[in-house]
């Protein structure tokens, strides 16, 4: 049914239509047609409508007048809006005698017309016009004489056209005026039309609820309104009509007053494969005015017109929107009455309908100009359309049996129909007509051909409307049908790659049903159970864990048994397979520390934390281990695999739980977070763990050695304390982070009976160790000087004699002191034959130095060294501090020109807290000796002990005088162990006297070479009381400043300290220097020369001195060295021999007395 | 008289697409992957409104039927992007925006409810205000509350009568 279109009319004398001067007109007034930019102001509606074309017929009044006109409402436009009267007359004569009268009469007929607007389009010669011009006007026109009798309204009724036979007839400022006038004619005319239907309309909605009004007759009455929108391209409008007609449908359905209609459905023979939307496959408006249509075909009819409109307006998405909302909608309304349709009728009307909608769309939207998002939709909306159309493929493939009656297929059943997915019985004989259909319901594998195919293309609608969602469910169902039809391998593919597109956002019910599948399919193809199966098993029990996860799995018993089951397979597969797998955080089990203090095992070594481990599932799961990781302070690791343990602090790290083969790790805390995602977790403070110490286990300390002789390798001592445990075997390594190297394979062990030790290239190891046992090794390793103290990672693997199964590590971190408490300086002076050597020892930190004693020993005894030590024999030791250091004075004779080998300085000490602890130690060991109750305080009374000395230094002074320790500031305590603490602070405070305080010494042994020196001068001044007589030996006379006084400089040279390497060196030149000190002396004489020194003679030269003032003055000193021995080395270089010269009158001042005597002055004082 | 509206299931979902709470009402068994896939497929839907909706600033939160398939899905979402679906059962008569809204509008009223409850809270980082994990833990096994009141929205629905307020907004008076 193609729309009616706009009519005009038109007349004139007869005489003038037969001309070929008309056929030119009309030809150019067709080709002025259609009308553009129709502007439509409707009083009932707020908006001027634009029509932008307007298709206009064109014919004559008499052709018109024949049409036959019916009772049924048509569209307005059936009549002709405008009728137009065309007058060719240039002459007011001829037109007053004849022209006007046939308006006149012409006139008369229009005007009766209700709803049709009347022209008069004069057409006029330029060339008339042209004429008239050069003529007087006087006389009114033609034009104005038709206005002037037909115009009675204000309205212009009247046009001229200026009509050339010659002219170009486009042109178009000679229609405007026409054209105009042809528009306003219209749209006048189709107003009041409209609004006069409309009225109509109106009066007949309002008598809805009189008895006899009839919808059928309404909607004829009012689709002829949409038809004349239609008519006049106002689409817009028609679509509107027809949605009030839709809404009124439904009001009346809800209202049940369909008496009118025939049945719901009256199935014709092809009524399910008939193309939807076409609105002239039957004859529909029949139908409705006859009253028989059914409710099927007239929802068809109402949604094939709307659609045609919205077609002409470009909307495809909204009328295959339209249609999926009809079809699943209307066939759901069909389903009630199923009994009565064809077999499969429904679904064959749906799948044909559904795809007849796309092919439709697909037209109507060939040429139009869609942009992106646009196609998007379009496309999704086609995808709902074909999967649509897959649903009934689904229903009517379990209704014969192609498909099994389960999910997914059974989903596209509707919510509320029957299940039992049998073809219903029905009381029709009709059959369906699709054939697609009939092909599939025979043949099964027809069936998989198009269903896969509808799928196909719905999927890559989806695909290309970015439903990403939407095309992966069609993929499920493909493999759903895969499964049906034992293709398990692609089966199998698909599922297991799905479930990786649920997980991402939680949707894990629908991940956990995707794995279920995979999981059935691999039982059902009997693959093995692999590595692969592990994994989708417990992806699958993760998902099942989760809140949603088990929502999709059938029914709650059967699925408790089917994990159980799972789970036992899991067990077994593990078990068999050929490598070591592990899981990052299943969800399914979690380990956690409730209760972070750990206890000590009683009786064995190692400390018990309690862990609780959560199970999901509702099943058992059986775990061979369980291990916890934690972290220390140091970084250090620590796994809890219920065995030893280092006291402490840890934070969780992770915890493992394993089944077999199969290892599942969680990660509890981890520095820094790995990633920003795993923020939020890592914000929660740490689970931490703290590990008590067990002073019965075994344990690792170290120490510098008691002995430490330097210019030897350093050592380092290990101590290693079985605690309560015989040990049968343990290897330990030492470690240091600071890139020092333990020397393992040289450890020696000290002061040993029998512990066998085996030295590794990287581990020593110790076999059979009692118990409270603590053995010694000494481990050489290389110079740690550079560092002040030294961090040792140990690491002790044993066994026990108890548990000889358990393999127990230990994992310690130590520090141990590398550098000496005490600092040593040697000051050597030669006199002579003799050498004095003083040693300065200072403490270097701030703890006080106890020294017991000091000892110079010579390497070899034969040497002839003979040492003495000056050392007050009262006291036994002596106490060092930073700021008060001890000097020790050796004394050295030796025989001259010996190769001497190094010296030793042997120096036995101790820190005064070492000696203090183990004061306190023994004095707790003798008081507890005589209560057993109280033992178990021990550490409890040192700690208190230590502790208050720690505070308070006031004892120390005391201490190192008399030995009395004075504990302060202990308070009173009651109890046994109060008691004890107060006898401990008596004894202490009272030592037996003359005992030497228990403890260990320690020993540092330091080589000290023995000086060279090839010249040893002893300078001397000597002042002569008689010049003349250098040896008398008289007292001095009183000597006066400035008094000429007499001096011998007198200088021995020994060359006893020579290297032996020199000792034929027989003299050599030297220079003395007389200090030139001119404040107190004058010297005259030689003060400096050049002289040979050789071995024990003396130069001998005298000078004069005289003294500036009075006092105690010191004579000057000399100083004396030896000038180099030109070129006697291979480099010509020369040699300057050491040399040492002391001052043998250094302490020698002389005493100069005041210059006596008189002087007298005359002054003469005048008067002569 | 007005349409009853029948309500067969809901899903709420996250602004980050993790599923909440997914509900069905007096389906079938195995119907719920049905359900679920609908939850699922929906949000594809809403992307493509929320992006129209974008373009046009729109700020409703009612996105409208999203699509059928043999039930009517329509959509919401909050102003905190919450994101509610519901799966009215196809009716073939004319269903009101007004109508739908108001199921949602209850539902809506159901989430904020038991999101306020201040224990949901309990164990969880304070800092991590605008973490998802906590409205996800709404719809939590362990939270009762919230299903109970959104089941209760459920059975209503099948007595579902609007208020006059909304016969007032519909479209024909």
């Amino acid at each position: 049914m193609t729309a009616q279109r706009v009519t005009i009319t038109y007349s004139a004398p007869p005489a003038f239509l037969a001309t070929d001067h008309w056929k030119q007109v009309y030809a150019a007034l067709l080709s002025q047609l259609p009308l553009r930019n129709l502007h439509w102001k409707s009083a009932t509606r707020p908006n001027i409508r634009t029509i932008q074309e307007l298709d206009v017929n064109l014919v004559s009044a008499e052709a018109k007048q024949t049409e036959h006109t019916s009772q049924i409402p048509q569209t307005v436009l059936e009549k002709p809006l405008l009728s137009a009267y065309i007058v060719v007359c240039d002459d007011t004569e001829t037109y007053r005698n004849t022209v006007k009268k046939q308006i006149k009469e012409w006139h008369s007929t229009v005007t009766q017309r209700k709803n049709m607007e009347w022209l008069i389009i004069h057409i006029v010669r330029p060339d008339a016009i042209a004429t008239s011009g050069r003529m007087f006007q006087m006389k009114a026109s033609v034009l104005d004489k038709i206005k002037a009798d037909f115009n009675v309204e204000k309205r212009d009724r009247c046009v001229e056209l200026v009509w050339a036979y010659d002219s170009d007839y486009e042109n178009p400022t000679a229609w405007a005026d026409l054209i105009g006038k042809l528009k306003d004619g219209i749209l006048c005319a189709f107003d009041a039309a409209v609004a006069q239907r409309e009225e109509e309309v109106k009066r007949s909605e309002g008598q809805r609820q009189m008895p006899g009004w009839n919808f059928c007759t309404f909607f004829i009455l009012k689709e002829s309104l949409a038809n004349s929108y239609e008519g006049m391209n106002l689409y817009e409008d028609a679509l509107d009509t027809y949605n009030e007609l839709e809404i009124l449908f439904f009001q009346v359905l809800r209202e049940k007053n369909l008496s009118w209609f025939g049945t719901l459905i009256n199935p014709a023979p092809k009524d399910d494969s008939l193309p939807l939307l076409s609105h002239s496959k039957k004859p529909y408006r029949d139908l409705i005015l006859a009253n028989t249509i059914s409710v099927f075909d007239f929802r068809t009819y109402l949604l094939a017109r709307q659609c045609s409109i919205l077609g002409y307006l470009g909307h495809v998405v909204e009328i295959a929107r339209k249609a999926v909302a009809f079809l699943s909608a209307f066939g759901r309304r069909l389903r009630d009455i199923e009994e009565i349709l064809p077999t499969h009728f429904i679904e064959s009307w749906t799948y044909s309908s559904a795809l007849s909608v796309v092919e439709q769309c697909d037209a109507w939207a060939t040429g139009l100009e869609m942009n992106k998002a646009t196609i998007a939709s379009f496309n999704a909306v086609k995808g709902e359309l074909v999967e649509l159309a897959r649903h009934q493929l689904d229903i009517i493939g379990i209704s014969v049996g192609h498909l099994p009656n389960r999910p997914p297929f059974s989903m596209a059943f509707p919510s509320n129909s029957r299940r039992d997915g049998g073809t219903p019985a029905t009381s029709s004989t009709q059959r369906i007509s699709k054939s697609e259909i009939l092909m599939a319901l025979e043949d099964k594998n027809a069936f998989y051909k198009v269903y896969i195919g509808i799928t196909n293309r719905a999927i890559e609608l989806y695909a290309t409307a970015g439903r990403r969602k939407f095309a992966l469910k069609m993929h499920g169902d493909l493999a759903a049908l895969d499964v049906h039809r034992g293709r398990l391998s692609e089966a199998l593919q698909t599922f297991t790659s799905l479930p990786a597109h649920y997980a991402p956002h939680g949707w894990t019910s629908l991940e956990s049903y995707m794995l279920f599948q995979a999981l059935g399919i691999h039982t059902a193809a009997e693959k093995p159970r692999d590595r692969e199966w592990i994994f989708i098993l417990l992806d699958f029990l993760k998902a099942y864990v989760q809140d949603l996860g088990k929502e999709l799995l059938m029914n709650t018993e059967d699925h408790i048994e089917y994990v159980t089951s799972l789970v036992q397979a899991l067990h077994e597969a593990t078990q068999e397979a050929e490598s070591d797998l592990s899981h990052h955080d299943h969800p399914a089990i979690s380990v956690s520390v409730p209760n972070g203090q750990a206890r000590t095992a009683d009786n064995r070594d190692g400390a018990l934390l309690e862990v609780q481990v959560t199970n999901a599932l509702p099943c058992d799961v059986p775990a061979d281990e369980v291990i916890i990781n934690l972290t220390g302070r140091d970084g250090a690791k620590l796994t809890f695999l219920e065995n030893s343990a280092t006291p402490g602090i840890y934070s969780l790290h992770s915890s493992q739980v394993r089944m077999s083969r199969l290892s599942l790790h969680w990660l509890h805390s981890s520095t820094p977070p790995p990633s920003s995602s795993s923020a939020s977790r890592s914000k929660k403070p740490p689970t931490l763990v703290s590990i008590p110490r067990d002073i019965r286990a075994l344990d690792v300390r170290l120490r510098q050695p008691r002995r430490m002789e330097l210019g030897t390798p350093a050592r380092i001592v290990v101590a290693f304390n079985t605690g309560r445990n015989h040990v049968t075997r343990a290897s330990v390594k030492l470690s240091a982070p600071s890139g020092v190297e333990f020397r393992h394979n040289e450890a020696t062990l000290i002061d040993s009976d029998n512990d066998a030790l085996e030295a590794g290239e990287d581990t020593f190891v110790l076999s059979d160790v009692e118990a409270d046992k603590t053995v010694y090794v000494s481990v050489p390793h290389s110079d740690a000087s550079a560092f002040h103290a030294m961090r040792v990672n140990i690491t002790v693997e044993y066994t026990t004699l108890v548990e000889p199964d358990v393999n127990r590590s230990l994992t310690l971190v130590r520090v141990v002191l590398t550098s000496l408490p005490l600092a040593i300086n040697v000051e050597d002076f030669f006199r002579g034959t003799r050498l004095f050597t003083r040693f300065t020892l200072s403490s270097t930190s701030h703890q006080h130095i106890r020294l017991k004693s000091t000892e110079l020993r010579a390497t070899r005894d034969d040497d002839g060294l003979k040492i003495a030590k000056a050392m007050p024999r009262s006291r036994t030791v002596t106490t060092i501090t930073p700021e008060q250091p001890g000097k020790f004075l050796f004394q050295l004779d030796s025989a001259r020109g010996q190769d001497r080998e190094p010296l030793k300085l042997h120096i036995i000490y101790r820190v005064l807290r070492e000696e203090v602890e183990s004061v306190i130690e023994s004095a707790v060991d003798s008081s507890l000796s005589e209560s057993v109750s109280l033992q178990q305080y021990r550490a409890e009374l040192i700690d208190t002990l230590v502790q208050a000395l720690e505070k308070d230094a006031s004892w120390v002074n005391r201490y190192e005088a008399t030995g009395e320790l004075i504990v302060p500031g202990i308070p009173v305590q009651d109890g046994e162990v109060g008691e004890a603490l107060a006898h401990l602070i008596e004894t202490l405070a009272n030592p037996s006297s003359n005992q030497e305080p228990s403890g260990e010494w320690r020993e540092i042994i330091i080589p000290v070479d023995v000086p060279q020196m090839h010249i040893v001068a002893a300078a001397r001044l000597r002042v002569l009381s008689n010049p003349f007589n250098p040896d008398a030996v008289e007292s001095l006379p009183p000597l006066f400043a400035g008094q000429p006084i007499s001096a011998l400089l007198t200088i021995k040279a020994s060359f006893h300290w020579a290297p032996a390497e020199d000792v034929e060196k027989r003299s050599y030149r030297m220079r003395y220097d007389i200090e030139e000190r001119t404040k107190d002396w004058l010297v005259s004489g030689q003060k400096t020369g050049e002289f040979i020194a050789e071995d024990d003679r003396t130069f001998t030269t005298s000078v004069t001195l005289i003294a500036l003032h009075h006092g105690h003055l010191i004579l000057p000193k000399v100083s004396v060295a030896a000038l180099p021995i030109p070129g006697e080395g291979r480099m010509k270089a020369p040699l300057i021999p050491s040399c040492e010269t002391y001052q043998a009158h250094g302490a020698e001042a002389i005493l100069v007395l005041p210059r006596g005597g008189r002087s007298t002055f005359v002054v003469n004082m005048g008067g002569e | 008289m007005a349409p009853q509206l029948r309500l067969n299931a809901v899903a709420f979902v996250s602004p980050q697409n993790h599923p909440i709470l997914i509900r069905t009402f007096e389906q079938p068994r195995q119907d719920e992957l049905k359900y679920h896939y609908i939850a699922h497929t929906s949000l594809d839907v809403i992307d493509e409104r929320i992006q129209a909706a974008t373009a046009s600033k729109s700020t409703d939160c009612y996105l409208g039927l999203l699509y059928v398939e043999d039930v009517a899905v329509y959509g919401y979402m909050t102003p905190l992007k919450v994101k509610i679906i519901i799966a009215l059962e196809l009716s073939d008569s004319i269903v009101r925006d007004a109508d739908v809204v108001a199921i949602f509008k209850a539902l809506h009223t159901a989430y904020r409810r038991s999101v306020a409850n201040p224990f949901l809270r309990l164990n969880v980082p304070t800092e991590n205000v605008t973490d998802h994990s906590i409205l996800v833990s709404a719809g939590n096994s362990r939270w009762q509350a919230f299903r109970k009141r959104v089941d209760e929205i459920g059975r209503a629905s099948y007595g579902f009568v609007p208020s006059p307020l909304f016969l007032v907004t519909s479209k024909i008076q």
